[in-house]
């Protein structure tokens, strides 16, 4: 196959597309890591919770809409109750407890899941005003794709604000800095956390809505997600906002160039960035010294 | 001072076990299934070796299924392509295994328990897609490793490894070499710094001790044992699934030790002989196995993170040094 500069700008764009559900994933994960200092295992499940989500609403009401907004409202619900019940009573102990546990949920509720969905994906039909693609000079691209790219880019915008400029926000970072000072100024810390583990996780059921008019939704795809999602935090550094959008957005080209050049080493090009990486720069593009 | 004390009774009292352990797997496969009980000695071997890292050490590995696998196929691959003995391909298991190690934790051992994990986890995946489709022609991709020729020792007399008894004792006498080598470490100084550096790493640093190299050799022989465990899985099989480079057989190996206690010696055999023995009678009936094995989990983690052995050994402790005091008191 020739490569020419229409096929390489098609390939970075939907690289971003790529990218921008990594994007999603990564924020999540690291909101939950920067809050709770827990490394959430079950950050794909919560991906395959909110896919489902969407597919389930979808197909009661038919709109897809309600569909996205379902996958993070019903994601944030179960993350809510999941850190209350399961993780809340785990603080103060051995730092790998959490790690264990959520690794525990996300087998269980994989497997439960199979038990209620099976093992068919179940895709969820395009909705109207995105069918077909944008074309250019011969650069073409899904409409969809543009969407979930522009989906991102508001949701990183309403995570600025909200973080930024916001008293809640105000709270959070404060809480991520030093959550012993945050508490004794009054401040009901632990609710903090569940709302910042309900926010994170929530953000990974909106990125398994939105995927899945492409990515069939299948309750096995939740491991894979977590395990691509650490990559992408990994690269990016842990613990950095900034390292996670930098690290969805290498993820994605990779994933994008080396399925189009060599398809049999896509899954593997991923964790060999992330090794010459590391090889590099051990703590991560954006990650602080010291942290890790 | 109180938990130190404890610790060490531990290890006195852990020479004991070990040798009724190894006695009680003497005369097992004539009681127990011979097949199941061949199987537990196997990945008892290789719950110790992952202990040796996670309670021995307190770093958590969540990417076992690399050693395990790549010991496996390691093994595999030699005697299928280059026509070796069993105790070359052993061999080879083993400076896979180690090399891997020693490759992994020069990337990353010097990280917080959290990004090791997940480092790990990673590392672990990109074998298991590795084998899956680049190395497809060499691995056989989905199907595993297989058309491996019957397997036989020869020296240093002849052993037929299709039959389960000369098997199971061939698979005995290797895994308790290794138990005795994993008990002598864990008794050697190297052993006690690894666990003063699970209890207090700072401490340790500033007594001087080089900590990271310690961490280094402790995965090192971690992966190496989890290794020669998967390069025995392959000789027991016979051929090399790829489920062994799946991350569940990392997350099954991390419950396992739990299961049994992952902070004695000989816990996590205990843990593996006590979930293979549920998996082997429950999971025909129940078609939900990975459900049962998550909840198992969280309620270990919630509510009995000392596992068997740790819950009984405190409690046995406990009532050692309540008739103590009422000694000492009268």
């Amino acid at each position: 196959m020739e490569l020419t500069w229409n096929l390489i700008v098609t390939q970075i764009l939907f690289g971003l597309a790529l990218g921008a559900v990594y994007i999603l994933m990564a924020c999540g994960l690291t909101i939950i890591f920067g809050l709770l200092d827990v490394v959430n295992f079950a950050h794909g499940t919560f991906y395959m919770l909110g896919a489902f989500a969407a597919f389930v609403t979808i197909s009661l009401f038919g709109n897809f809409w309600l569909g996205l907004a379902f996958s993070v409202i019903i994601v944030g619900l179960i993350g809510w109750i999941t850190e209350s019940y399961l993780i809340k009573p785990l603080y103060g102990k051995d730092p790998l407890y959490p790690l264990m546990l959520t690794f525990g949920f996300s087998v269980a509720v994989t497997d439960l899941m199979r038990a209620v969905f099976g093992t068919i994906g179940k895709i969820i039909p395009l909705p109207k005003i995105f069918a077909g693609s944008l074309m250019w000079e011969g650069i073409f691209i899904p409409r969809y794709r543009v969407f979930i790219i522009f989906l991102t880019l508001a949701v990183l915008i309403f995570l600025w604000y909200f973080l930024k400029k916001t008293n809640l926000g105000m709270i959070i970072r404060a809480a991520t800095r030093d959550s012993l000072m945050v508490r004794t100024l009054g401040i009901d810390v632990p609710r903090i956390w569940t709302f910042g583990f309900a926010l994170g996780v929530g953000l990974a059921g909106l990125a398994g809505g939105v995927n899945s008019t492409i990515v069939p939704a299948l309750p096995d795809m939740g491991v894979e997600m977590t395990i691509e999602c650490f990559v992408v935090v990994v690269i990016g550094g842990l613990g950095s906002l900034g390292g996670a959008i930098l690290g969805g957005l290498i993820i994605g080209q990779v994933i994008s160039f080396v399925s189009l050049l060599a398809s049999d080493w896509s899954n593997v090009a991923i964790f060999l960035t992330m090794l010459c990486i590391l090889l590099v720069r051990t703590r991560g593009l954006f990650g602080e010294a010291g942290r890790l | 001072m109180k938990v130190n004390k404890n610790r060490n009774t531990n290890l006195k009292t852990g020479s004991r076990t070990i040798w009724i352990t190894l006695l009680a797997f003497l005369v097992a496969p004539h009681i127990i299934s011979t097949p199941l009980m061949t199987e537990i000695m196997i990945f008892g071997l290789f719950a110790l070796g992952f202990n040796l890292l996670l309670g021995h050490t307190g770093i958590l590995s969540f990417g076992h299924a690399a050693y395990f696998g790549v010991g496996c196929y390691g093994c595999g691959m030699a005697v299928r392509y280059f026509g070796v003995s069993v105790w070359t391909g052993l061999l080879v298991s083993l400076i896979l295994g180690a090399t891997l190690a020693a490759i992994i934790g020069a990337l990353a051992i010097k990280k917080r328990g959290v990004y090791f994990a997940m480092i790990s986890m990673a590392v672990a995946q990109m074998f298991y897609f590795l084998a899956l489709s680049p190395l497809k022609k060499w691995t056989g991709g989905e199907d595993g490793l297989k058309f491996i020729p019957p397997l036989s020792l020869k020296i240093p007399f002849f052993v037929d490894l299709q039959s389960p008894i000369p098997l199971y004792y061939f698979v005995y006498f290797v895994v308790g070499i290794s138990i005795l080598i994993i008990w002598r470490i864990l008794n050697s100084p190297f052993g006690h710094l690894l666990q003063a550096i699970r209890e207090n790493e700072t401490r340790t640093i500033a007594s001087g001790y080089n900590v990271t190299m310690a961490k280094f050799f402790s995965l090192v022989f971690s992966g190496l044992f989890s290794a020669l465990a998967g390069g025995l899985f392959f000789v027991y099989l016979g051929y090399g699934p790829l489920q062994t480079l799946f991350w569940l057989t990392s997350g099954t190996i991390l419950l396992m030790t739990i299961l049994g206690g992952m902070h004695t010696f000989i816990g996590p055999v205990v843990g593996v002989a006590a979930f293979l023995y549920l998996q082997n009678k429950f999971s025909w009936i129940m078609e939900q196995w990975e459900l049962v094995v998550g909840i198992l989990f969280m309620i270990l983690i919630l509510i009995f993170p000392a596992g068997i052995v740790g819950t009984i050994k405190s409690k046995y402790l406990a009532r050692k040094t309540a008739a103590q005091e009422v000694e000492e008191a009268e």
